[in-house]
Formats: structure tokens, C-alpha cells, sequence
């Protein structure tokens, strides 16, 4: 599992998405394909580190791994380049957890494999 | 002559610290530990359970790139004592998230010492013309065994410096800087160990200040500079109360030590813990200002620092949050809340 | 290999619930010698199983065979069928197109899943799979925790009530009271909806289908197939459809695109317009992806799914009966085979065969079958008994 991500390492660090080189659409996750206009001439492309809170839940039962953060906030944010990311909005008082918050990415454990297995980084997001 | 000098002036282009959000008061260490009372100090930052020193580093790394608005990094040193893996370098880690790869890339350890020395090798890397600029990281997730006197201070947070050919938008100038070593055993960790260990009395006088007053005092004797000549100092901060002792022997004031000193509320945060008290001077200081840090790090050494502050402070004010900033952006936790997010809970 | 029409000729299932002494293929087994029943000795031309995650759930793959050999059918075509939640659906799909074009003449479909061997984390880690491994799981979000994320969106975007939201787990239970094969045969009130344990805020236990195990198989068969039954039902329509992977890539996540998509196709093949359908067995999974369905089909105004539940429209004797034997929320969710009993059930309603849940006079029902949060859609559209 360790090496599945591991190849998304820019995609988990630096949010980096698709930029369509034909009509300029901006895409996270990355896409094979132009969603707007159908182009295959796809780049890579950081996207904004910035965005508000579109909507968030707060989960109780989480996936295995994640057990110890339960319960923790998870949101589909509308970054300002107008994609969306799904991540765990954490280091935030609960009362600025809410529709339309404005937040920032930041680079966080992700997943870690047990006591000797690897860990693997990626982005969570607070409110500012 | 001892004084470490690159012939061509290196500076620093850029800066940024690293406070977690989580703060234990001692009080609450005390409650489980000595039914009462508190630590030396007031508040200590706790990294939360899925942070660590490569997070850490990658927050204030990126803060310190942005300031420079340098674009490619010679260098990533990161001086820590809390590395997420004995083997796979951290630096890496946060080489791949700044999107460097054409770089030197290293961990340092020297206890509480390693970011200095990281700032010291990335001086000499770009006063020789090596590199342009690189990035220098002092942070640490440091651990007190339960319990432990060392449990009060034993913080996380720290600072990454970029340190480049002085242009007009530099910050801050490193003027010199001294070394100061010996084979002292006053704390140390063998491999294998969850928590360091410690020597009480000893980690004062033949380890703390003996090495710290060593090389401030060389620096003062080939410089020629004396306290009065600096307008702030930082002196490493393992608890509130040494530094301030060292100062006053060495003849600074409380006022030049008092921006920089940051320990009754964050605690030690180690490898992160001068660096993060230069970046709170930073913060406050003017162009012309001369500030002198001064680290120690177990086992031991000191590194004194002359560091002159730059007309490029100017337009640094605001590019990123001040440590300040980062100390009123918090919430306190209680005991087992700390013991969950620092793993002292097994199941 | 003329087109000509499909009909189910028969149907089998087993209850939903623990079946601590079952195995994966002791319930697929069950089901399928009620459907095979017409066939006597003979061999359907394909056996096509619907599952999600019997590798994970029994630590086994390669069911179309397992099933065939179970059966003492080897020799046969067959194969497994995997759209996550739609997996039912999808192989129901697949058999009826083969049918219908004359390929083949006969076709076994067999939905499966076993849930209760695993460990509630495990069930969860199962149905994630469902959703992208690198930027789903990836989190740690569970699919309840994308339908909560939806369900915050939908009562805020259309001001609904947490009344309102429970009002189809409500209907649900009270249609599965008088339902044999439901595993929840008991009614709720809105209060034990919103009373119950908060798994993604806002979804409660009570907002999400449960976890059990079952099995339910149909003999789809064409005129060539010379099969006696004495209930059959024509297969009028039936189309999977597909949405943006995840409800983040979409730009309306409140628009069930898949399942709008795949309603209007089969409506369109039966040429039957929506008035006409007696009853609709509704994907359900959570309360609010009911009612984003019922809106994506068009039986709701937007933002209406719910409310129009609560006011009866949905109820047995108003509009449009739902959910007619509990729907996913009290009939059970048996991941793979969900599909499969929903098209069950539409046959005992065509055939008059539904009991105490009949819809009376019954003569045309869709079925709704979803994979992920409506990635995929499987609808058919079913009339003609005779």
C-alpha cells in the first residue's frame, strides 16, 4: 500500500491537481482527460492552498487506521480556484468548523503502518 | 583565531516558526505526577497525534521559502532529535513537499543543537560559493518520559531559516558564529530508547553553561563586540530559568533577552528552541540591530551567533504569521488528551 | 439471435440477517434453486453472480465457477458481475441484455454478499472500497461519511428538517413490519431516528442501511427458452449509468446524474411514462440518498424527496408506494445482492405474490439499484405479468 502512495506524493504534499492546456479548466484530483473540453493535453498543476468549507461532516466511525483522531471533521472544500478537495479539517476550534469557513492546507501524518511500517504524509486542512 | 566567517557574507532571506496549535499547562502534569503545582514553566506546545518533526518542518520550511522568494534550494538541512524514522531522512520528506529535488539533502543531530549547526552549514555552503541559498531547520517533537522532571519542558515547535547571497531584500545578515564542544554526558538517549535520559544537577554548570558562556565568550574576544553591542540576545532555553542566568553572567540585560525567550510558554522545543527565539526577535527587530544567539545542545556544544538585522526586514512584516501570532492561535489540552496525541497510551 | 423480449420466470431468496451457519456460497446456493426451480434439471445458459467484496468478506473470488460447481451446473458460463453497491443490479443488466438480444435464452442471476463474518471496521473498510483508494479512504472517509457530507449540503441547501430526513427510514420500517424476508421487522418513529448514535454527523445509525447477509436470484428467460412458469414478469427496460467518480469531482453533488440518467433510458425502452409505475423500490442506503434518488428520477421537486415522504406521497396507498418490503433500511442492504432483492420484489408485486405488502392492482414497478453515492445506477422497469 506503502507504494500507491508514495507515487501521489506532489498530489498528497503540494495539492498539485490538472490544468487543461487547451481551455485552462483546473482539475483535483488529477484527470486523464479535459472535463470541460475534452482535451487529453494535461499538465500537472499546484493548486491554490486556500478555499472555504462547502460542507463538512464530523465522523464518529472512521476507517481502520484512524480509530485514535475519531471523532474528526471532514469537509469537501472548494479550493479558490474553484476545485474540490475532500480532507480532514483538523487544529480547529469547533465553533469555526462550519459552512463557508475559510481554511488552508497543510501537510500532515496521513497514515501510518503500524509501529514498523512506512508513514505516509498528505494534506489536511485548518481554519484561519 | 576560532571564529567561523565566510568570506563572502551569507544572510537570511527568509524565516518562519512553528508553534502547534495544543498547549498542556504544567498544572496538569503536576496534578497526575505531584498531586499538585505546577513546572517551571507556564504552558508547553504539544504536537498533535499526526504531526511530527517532518510536518512541522514542512509548515515553517514553506513560511521561510515564501518569505525568501527564493526558488530553488541548494541546501535542506533539518537539525532535529525527534526523527519519525532512525533510518529514512527527514529532510527528504520536506525536500519533496518544497518540490526540491535538485538539493543537499541531510539530517543533523547534535541534541538541542542541530538547528543551529544547520544554520552554520548552510552559511558556510553559500559563503563558499557552493550554493545560492539554502534552507536550514531547527524542530523538534521532543519527549520527557512520564512523570520526568523533563516532562514539564520537553516541547514541539521550532523555525526554518532561508539562508542565501545577501540582496537587497535580505533580512538579516550572519555576520559570524562560534563552536564550542566537549565530551559532556549530561542527557542522552541511546538507540532503541523511547525517552532520553539525564544527568539533574550536572546538565547545569559543566554542560549548560560552561559551553554556552565558552562561545559567547569567544565570539565576544575575536569580534571585539560586548553585550552592550546587541540590542537582543537568545540564549538556548531548556527551562526559564537558565537563560536568564547565563545572561547575567555573561552581562546582558532582561530586555535583551526578554523577545526571544519564549520557553514559560512553549517550553523546549530542543533542536527548534534558539532558532524559534531568533524568530521572535525577527519579528520585532529593526534594520541595524545586532541580536546574538547562542544554542546548546547536549552531549555538548554551544554555537554563538552575531547576527545583524537588514534594511529586507522591512518588507518581510506580514508575509508570514509571527511567532506571536502562533502563540495565541491555541487550545490547552488536558493530561490524557496529551497522552493520547504523544502515543503514551497502548492498547 | 433476433431481439426479442426478456421476462423473469422466476425468483429465490433467502432472509437478510445473521446467518451465522451459512456460508457465501450456502446463500447463493439457497436462492438460486428457488429461481432454477422451472428449469428442472436443465442448465440456465449463463450464471452471472452480482457481489461487491467477497474477497474481502469470505476471502474468496472466482464465483462464477464456485457457484456453478456449488450448483452441480459446471460446464456452464458463468461469471461474477462488481459494481460496488449496484453490483445486483449490474449483473441483473448484463443478464437481461444477453436474453434479450437472443445471445443466450436463459440467464441465472444471483446477487451474494456475506457482511457478517467481518468485524463492524472491516464492513466499513469493504464498502469504502467503493470509493477512491487515493483520495477517499485516503482521508479516512468512510462512505457514511460521504453521505453525511451530502446530507449537511442537502438540509442546508433546501432547508430540511431532521424530521423530514428520517421520514423514509420511518416508512421503511413500517412497510418491513409485515415483510418475511426483511431483517428489521419493526416500526420507528422519528424520535429513535434522531435519538440514535451519531456515526457522521449529520447521519445517524438510523439514517444508514444495516449490515447482513443474503442472497437473491432470478431466471431471466426469453420465448426461446421454452421454460413453464406459472408467474412471469416482462422485463420492460433496463440501463446502467454512471456519474463523476466522486461526489467531489461533480459540480451539483445534489444531482444524481447516474440514476436520472439511467431512469429515463429504461423508461424509455419500456415507453412508459413515470405516472404509470405502481411502485418503486428505491436505493436507499442512507435517508438522504433516498431522497436525492426519488428527485433524480423526478418523483420529487428538488429538495423535496424528503418532505414528500413525510407528507404520505411515498406511503403504501398514496402516490407511489416505495420501498414496498422495507426498502435498504429495514429489508437490509446485502451490499451485492441488494440489487437482486429489489428486483425480487417487484416480481411478487407484478405476480401478486407480495402479501400483506401487496400494492394493489400492481402493474408496472422500477427498481433503482446505486454503486458508490450514485457512481453507478442500475434501473429496470418491469410489467407484463402474466
Amino acid at each position: 500500500m506503502t507504494i500507491q502512495y508514495w507515487r501521489q506524493r506532489d498530489r498528497y504534499y503540494r495539492l498539485v491537481g490538472s490544468a487543461c492546456s487547451e481551455c485552462g479548466a483546473e482539475f483535483f484530483p488529477p484527470v486523464y482527460r479535459c472535463k470541460k473540453c475534452g482535451s487529453e493535453k494535461i499538465t500537472d498543476k499546484e493548486m491554490p492552498q486556500t478555499g472555504k468549507v462547502l460542507t463538512y461532516t464530523r465522523l464518529h466511525e472512521p476507517l481502520p487506521g484512524f480509530e485514535a483522531q475519531a471523532p474528526f471533521y471532514l469537509a469537501v472544500i472548494t479550493l479558490d480556484n474553484g476545485t474540490r478537495v475532500l480532507s480532514q479539517i483538523v487544529d480547529s476550534p469547533d465553533e469555526s468548523v462550519k459552512t463557508g469557513a475559510r481554511v488552508r492546507a497543510i501537510v500532515r501524518r496521513a497514515r501510518v503502518d503500524g509501529e514498523s511500517g512506512q508513514i505516509v504524509y498528505g494534506y489536511k486542512f485548518c481554519t484561519v | 583565531m576560532h571564529l567561523m566567517q565566510s568570506k563572502e557574507r551569507a544572510a537570511i532571506l527568509g524565516y518562519g516558526a512553528y508553534v502547534p496549535y495544543y498547549r498542556l499547562p504544567t498544572t496538569e502534569i503536576a496534578k497526575v505526577w505531584k498531586g499538585g503545582g505546577s513546572g517551571p514553566n507556564v504552558e508547553k506546545a504539544v504536537a498533535s497525534m499526526d504531526e511530527d518533526t517532518v510536518t512541522m518542518a514542512i509548515e515553517a520550511g514553506r513560511e521561510a521559502v515564501k518569505m525568501s522568494g527564493v526558488q530553488s534550494l541548494g541546501a535542506v538541512f533539518v537539525g532535529t532529535e525527534s526523527k519519525p524514522y532512525a533510518v529514512k531522512p527527514t529532510s527528504t520528506m520536506v525536500a519533496q513537499a518544497l518540490g526540491q529535488h535538485h538539493t543537499l539533502a541531510a539530517d543533523l543531530e547534535f541534541a538541542c543543537k542541530a538547528g543551529t549547526e544547520a544554520m552554520q552549514v548552510v552559511t558556510g555552503l553559500v559563503g563558499s560559493g557552493m550554493i545560492e541559498a539554502g534552507l536550514a531547520i531547527g524542530m523538534d517533537t521532543a519527549q520527557g518520559r512520564p512523570g520526568d522532571d523533563l516532562e514539564y519542558t520537553a516541547a514541539s515547535g521550532g523555525a526554518a531559516y532561508v539562508i542565501g547571497r545577501r540582496g537587497k531584500d535580505a533580512v538579516a545578515v550572519i555576520d559570524c558564529s562560534t563552536s564550542f564542544v566537549s565530551d559532556t554526558g549530561d542527557f542522552w538517549r541511546r538507540a532503541h530508547e523511547r525517552y532520553p535520559r539525564h544527568l539533574s544537577r550536572f546538565t547545569g554548570e559543566p554542560a549548560y553553561f560552561y559551553h554556552i558562556e565558552n562561545s559567547v565568550k569567544t565570539l565576544f574576544k575575536e569580534t571585539g563586540h560586548k553585550p552592550s553591542d546587541f540590542k537582543y540576545a537568545v540564549f538556548h532555553q531548556p527551562n526559564p530559568r537558565f537563560p536568564v542566568e547565563v545572561a547575567s553572567r555573561l552581562g546582558f540585560t532582561m530586555d535583551q533577552i526578554k523577545t526571544g525567550l519564549l520557553n514559560p510558554m512553549i517550553g523546549n522545543t530542543y533542536a527548534g528552541s534558539s532558532p524559534i527565539g531568533l524568530a521572535a526577535v525577527l519579528d520585532e527587530a529593526r534594520p541595524g540591530d545586532k541580536i546574538l544567539m547562542a544554542s546548546f545542545g547536549s552531549g555538548a556544544g554551544s554555537d554563538a551567533f552575531c547576527i545583524e538585522v537588514l534594511e529586507g526586514i522591512e518588507k518581510s512584516r506580514g508575509v508570514n504569521p509571527t511567532v506571536k501570532s502562533m502563540l495565541e492561535r491555541g487550545t490547552k489540552i488536558d493530561y490524557s488528551t496529551y497522552s493520547k496525541f504523544r502515543d503514551k497510551l497502548h492498547k | 439471435m433476433a431481439s426479442s423480449k426478456a421476462y423473469i420466470a422466476s425468483v429465490g431468496f433467502t432472509p437478510i440477517g445473521d446467518h451465522w451457519e451459512k456460508s457465501l456460497t450456502d446463500l447463493a446456493v439457497e436462492a438460486a434453486r428457488g429461481a432454477l426451480a422451472p428449469l428442472g434439471k436443465k442448465a440456465p445458459d449463463q450464471i452471472i453472480v452480482g457481489n461487491m467484496f467477497s474477497s474481502m468478506g469470505a476471502g474468496q473470488e472466482h464465483l462464477g465457477s464456485l457457484v456453478a460447481s456449488a450448483l452441480g451446473l459446471s460446464g456452464t458460463t458463468a461469471y461474477k458481475v462488481e459494481a460496488a453497491c449496484a453490483s445486483g443490479g449490474s449483473a441483473f443488466n448484463v443478464a437481461y441484455n444477453l436474453v434479450k438480444s437472443g445471445a443466450i435464452d436463459s440467464a441465472l442471476v444471483v446477487g451474494v454478499e456475506k457482511m457478517r463474518d467481518l468485524e463492524p471496521e472491516e464492513v466499513s473498510q469493504a464498502l469504502a472500497m467503493a470509493e477512491s483508494a487515493e483520495y477517499t479512504q485516503f482521508v479516512g472517509a468512510t462512505f457514511a461519511a460521504l453521505n453525511g457530507l451530502l446530507a449537511r449540503y442537502y438540509m442546508e441547501q433546501h432547508g430540511v428538517s431532521r424530521d423530514e430526513l428520517s421520514s423514509i427510514p420511518v416508512l421503511d420500517h413500517s412497510n418491513a413490519v409485515t415483510a418475511g424476508h426483511a431483517q428489521f421487522r419493526k416500526a420507528i418513529t422519528p424520535e429513535v431516528v434522531s435519538r440514535s448514535s451519531m456515526i457522521a454527523d449529520p447521519l445517524r445509525l438510523f439514517d444508514c442501511a444495516p449490515v447482513g447477509d443474503g442472497a437473491a436470484a432470478t431466471l431471466i428467460v426469453n420465448d426461446g427458452a421454452n421454460v413453464a412458469s406459472k408467474h412471469r414478469v416482462e422485463i420492460l427496460g433496463g440501463k446502467i449509468a454512471t456519474n463523476e467518480f466522486s461526489i467531489y469531482e461533480r459540480e451539483d453533488m445534489l444531482d444524481f446524474k447516474a440514476t436520472k440518467e439511467a431512469f429515463k433510458a429504461a423508461m424509455g425502452q419500456a415507453g412508459l411514462a413515470p405516472g404509470k409505475l405502481s411502485l418503486v423500490e428505491v436505493h436507499d442506503a442512507f435517508s438522504v440518498v433516498g431522497a436525492l434518488s426519488l428527485e433524480a428520477m423526478g418523483f420529487s421537486k428538488k429538495g423535496m424527496g424528503s418532505k414528500d415522504a413525510k407528507a404520505g406521497r411515498y406511503s403504501p396507498g398514496g402516490e407511489l408506494p416505495i420501498n414496498t418490503f422495507g426498502g435498504l433500511k429495514a429489508r437490509g442492504h446485502p451490499v451485492g445482492a441488494t440489487g437482486m432483492y429489489q428486483i425480487a420484489e417487484a416480481y411478487l408485486q407484478l405476480t401478486g405474490q407480495a402479501g400483506k405488502n401487496q400494492v394493489p392492482g400492481a402493474k408496472y414497478a422500477a427498481t433503482q439499484n446505486i454503486g458508490g453515492v450514485d457512481s453507478t445506477s442500475a434501473v429496470h422497469v418491469f410489467g407484463g405479468a402474466a
